[in-house]
């Protein structure tokens, strides 16, 4: 596979105006100088396919290398326009500072160019980066709003973006406490009609889930999806709950459309990994107990079986992708507007 | 202690919201002829991503079926190795391959023997009781084509097809049947056994996401269909070129010839799609419906003036020097089989009267392209001084399938400066930039769609049967012909220099694609 990356241009604006004629610039190469000119044919040889706008709100200057670099390789499965803001409001006298750069990026072939303005903005300006955000982005395409780490719920730059934008994505793993989570609820349900939420967290668990969800799948198993007892959930004990949680929110809200109210046991372990390590499902009734379990093994797999009274049936191992970044972001990016299922489990998660 | 439910389940609460596709019912596939080439480079590759990627249910067996002597540790390792050299995920996850290769048996039998299939119905009773496959299979023909008969036959006559609880399928590998007849006698063959919900015939080139893509593009996008007709379009150029010879398939290919190996699936496959009406919904007899139509509405073919036939001789492609066609491995030095056909076709339906498709496919062509492109109509009037449009090419949609899948439009556009002057751009659009995502090998698709028991992207009976009626129309045109003087095109040149004729003669031109 070749691979090829490029930076095209990179030059520092404080104008508005200026800013929205070097993206122009940037995304149709009308650069004059011979350098950028050759680029610019180039890139102005053909029709540029772009899929979103994608806003980052990042703290400080280390988040900032961070999420540039999820960006880049983000890029390639998603061209876009991207606007990282390094807001930095607790810091005295004003700043504004843009700077706007394209990536051209070959790999198998393909190119894919990204423009991309960072924002850097101290004091009260960086309270405003919406109003400068709104006029640099492409007209007809969905803006994804992403906030890594834990979003500042209070921070009126939040709700401006989150009005601006057809999405939120967050990472529930990073740290989330109950308040976060209770918020993002909140944000969840105000804004039902605009930003729909999405959660990293909740990409992951998307192999836990199918895998829970084939069991029911088999010829005379669902049926038994009627009769379930409880539920266990085993997961390390660093602190991080969220996963667990949401996993425990997602089967008991899926349950209790049907009726049942499933009681969810969460085991915490402290020689366990970070992450959910085993999920366990038992169902009793008429057709005897049973025991659906899952268990995440070392070297990305997931076992699974079923145990019908004392008879093991046929074990199996696939994959649990230990995803990027960048990979979980771009699950999100392509999912459609609002997951009501999400936010049921998140909210039984809370319950 | 949980609460009753208050309501019957009739489906899998768990399954909302998930994208996936449904788990298939817990199967064992018997692969015949899977000590072979197909076996080992495509069927236990796509197996082994399928259950990566989690979509093989529990259970999920399989049995290889040949006449080779392997035991069955012999046949795993050789399933590992052939997964390890030809998977398109690397490196092979070992548990994963453990976790299915522990479902795997060989039962060794040559593919007439009524005894073999007695022991082939007791392993698969076996992989009932012990792996819960509950009579559900799916018999896959991964044979030379002379046995899919005799296979078809005893399966029947022991039994295996009907046996029991559970559904039963059946794979049929290309080329099915070699004419009208043979294929009308096979499909007699296969209907004693199997009923055609069963029948599950192969062209892979359907499982390509990019020959579905062709149908998102029609049909998701509201503003290609109201031009999409022989209103607005001026002719339509479908071309499947392979800058490649015929490797080491000579003894396959003298029998087989461009007509049967692309023109009878592949290039009318893609005719089908290009030209179909939009089906009412995507289920398989929706979409087979509409594609019938359309061959069923192809206008005979007059074979002296609108098919071309050539073979290549030496040549160069690609900077390097190649043999001719006569010089390849197990090919007659006097063969008369051509490596290059084109057709001229008239669709006679109301979207598409006095339209002209032109068909193009051969072998050792300058490049490798598959492509539909539409070609509109130029303006009934332009209001520019003549000068000024001297460089104006009609409107051009084309659809790529490979390589570089995407789609380009050539639309007119002024030239800066103080005089009008107008030329043609080139807008293109690579999918790859958008999705730069790696897409599942096509059997992966059509092994799992045979397992939901989805058989849209495979052929049906009548689609089959027509497309060799128009075959066997071609075939008896040239049979009444003397022999053309074959080779009659240079190895790395698009045809023999009467394919120019065939088109230029409407006024038209090829494409260099």
């Amino acid at each position: 596979m070749s691979n090829h990356h490029t930076e095209m241009t990179t030059r520092t604006f404080v104008d508005v105006h200026a800013i929205q004629e070097e993206l122009d610039q940037v995304r149709w190469g009308l650069h004059e100088d011979k350098e950028q000119g050759e680029a610019a044919q180039h890139a102005a040889a053909e029709a540029r396919a772009s899929v979103l706008n994608l806003i980052a709100v990042v703290g400080n200057e280390a988040q900032l290398g961070v999420v540039s670099s999820v960006l880049d390789r983000l890029s390639i499965t998603n061209p876009s326009r991207t606007l990282i803001l390094l807001a930095q409001h607790t810091r005295e006298a004003d700043k504004l500072e843009a700077e706007v750069s394209a990536q051209e990026r070959t790999e198998s072939g393909h190119r894919v160019t990204t423009e991309r303005v960072v924002l850097h903005a101290h004091g009260e300006p960086a309270r405003h980066l919406a109003s400068l955000a709104t006029p640099l982005l492409i007209p007809d395409l969905p803006v994804i709003l992403w906030w890594p780490g834990r979003p500042q719920f209070d921070n009126p730059l939040f709700d401006d973006l989150c009005e601006l934008a057809d999405r939120l994505v967050v990472d529930t793993d990073e740290g989330f406490d109950d308040a976060d989570l209770t918020n993002l609820l909140h944000v969840a349900r105000r804004h039902q009609a605009q930003a729909s939420i999405g959660d990293l967290n909740w990409a992951r668990l998307m192999a836990w889930r199918h895998v829970a969800a084939q069991f029911f799948d088999m010829p005379g198993m669902l049926a038994r999806l009627t009769q379930v007892q409880g539920v266990s959930i085993f997961h390390g004990s660093d602190g991080a709950t969220a996963q667990a949680r949401l996993l425990g929110g997602w089967i008991r809200s899926r349950l209790a459309t049907v009726g049942l109210e499933v009681p969810l046991e969460l085991r915490p372990d402290d020689s366990l990994e970070h992450g959910i390590h085993r999920f366990l499902i038992y169902t009793g009734g008429d057709d005897g107990p049973a025991r659906f379990s899952m268990t995440r093994l070392r070297g990305g797999r997931l076992s699974t079986q079923i145990r019908l009274g004392d008879q093991d049936l046929a074990e199996r191992t696939v994959r649990l992708e230990s995803r990027a970044p960048e990979e979980l972001l771009g699950i999100e990016l392509t999912l459609p507007g609002h997951d009501a299922l999400f936010e049921r489990a998140l909210a039984s998660a809370l319950a | 202690m949980a609460q009753a439910p208050t309501t019957t389940l009739t489906q899998n609460v768990l399954r909302d919201g998930l994208i996936l596709p449904r788990t298939p019912d817990p199967a064992a596939m018997v692969i015949f002829g899977a000590s072979g080439d197909l076996t080992a480079r495509k069927l236990m590759p796509a197996l082994y991503n399928l259950a990566l990627n989690r979509y093989l249910p529990s259970g999920f067996s399989v049995i290889g079926v040949a006449d080779t002597a392997l035991s069955e540790d012999e046949f795993r390792a050789h399933m590992e190795q052939a997964v390890q050299k030809f998977s398109r995920t690397q490196p092979v996850d070992r548990a994963v391959w453990q976790s299915l290769a522990e479902g795997i048996s060989y039962v060794r039998m040559p593919f007439d023997d009524q005894d073999g299939y007695g022991r082939l119905a007791s392993e698969l009773d076996r992989l009932d009781r012990e792996r819960g496959t509950a009579g559900n299979r799916v018999f896959y023909l991964a044979t030379a084509p002379q046995f899919f008969p005799v296979i078809i036959n005893r399966l029947g006559t022991s039994g295996i097809a009907r046996a029991g609880e559970g559904w039963k399928r059946v794979v049929i590998e290309k080329p099915f049947g070699n004419d009208l007849k043979s294929a009308q006698a096979l499909n007699q063959a296969i209907h004693a056994v199997f009923t055609e919900q069963q029948i599950h015939r192969i062209d892979h080139y359907l499982g390509k996401e990019t020959v579905q893509n062709v149908l998102v593009f029609r049909f998701a996008n509201g503003i290609f269909e109201p031009i999409w007709n022989r209103r607005y379009v001026d002719h339509v150029q479908i071309t499947v070129a392979e800058d490649i010879g015929i490797e080491r398939r000579g003894k396959y290919y003298e029998s087989a010839g461009a007509l049967r190996d692309i023109f009878q699936n592949h290039l009318l496959q893609l005719l089908s799609i290009a030209a179909m009406e939009a089906p009412p919904n995507f289920d398989a007899d929706s979409v087979r419906d509409e594609k019938v139509k359309v061959l069923k509405s192809i206008h005979p073919i007059d074979v002296a003036n609108d098919v071309v036939r050539g073979q290549y001789g030496q040549g160069w492609v690609g900077g390097q020097q190649v043999p001719g066609y006569r010089q390849e491995l197990n090919v007659s030095p006097t063969s008369t089989t051509e490596t290059f056909v084109a057709v001229r076709l008239k669709i006679d339906n109301w979207r598409w009267a006095d339209t002209p498709f032109y068909l193009r496919t051969g072998k050792r062509l300058p490049s490798r392209a598959s492509e539909i492109a539409i070609q509109f109509k130029n303006p009934p009037h332009l209001p520019f001084a003549k000068t000024a449009v001297q460089e104006l090419t009609p409107n051009v949609l084309v659809m790529r399938i490979q390589p570089h899948e995407g789609a380009s439009l050539k639309i007119a556009a002024k030239i800066p400066g103080p005089v009008l002057r107008l030329r043609t751009v080139n807008m293109d659009f690579f999918y790859g930039s958008s999705f730069m995502v790696e897409s599942p090998d096509a059997y992966e698709r059509l092994v799992l769609d045979c397992l939901l028991g989805d058989a849209t992207l495979f052929a049906r009976e009548d689609e089959v049967e027509r497309a060799w009626g128009l075959v066997d129309r071609i075939e008896a045109g040239w049979a009444s012909q003397p022999p053309p003087p074959f080779p009659n095109y240079a190895a790395g040149t698009w045809g023999p220099e009467e394919v120019d004729a065939l088109i230029e003669r409407d006024g038209r031109r090829w494409r260099r694609p």
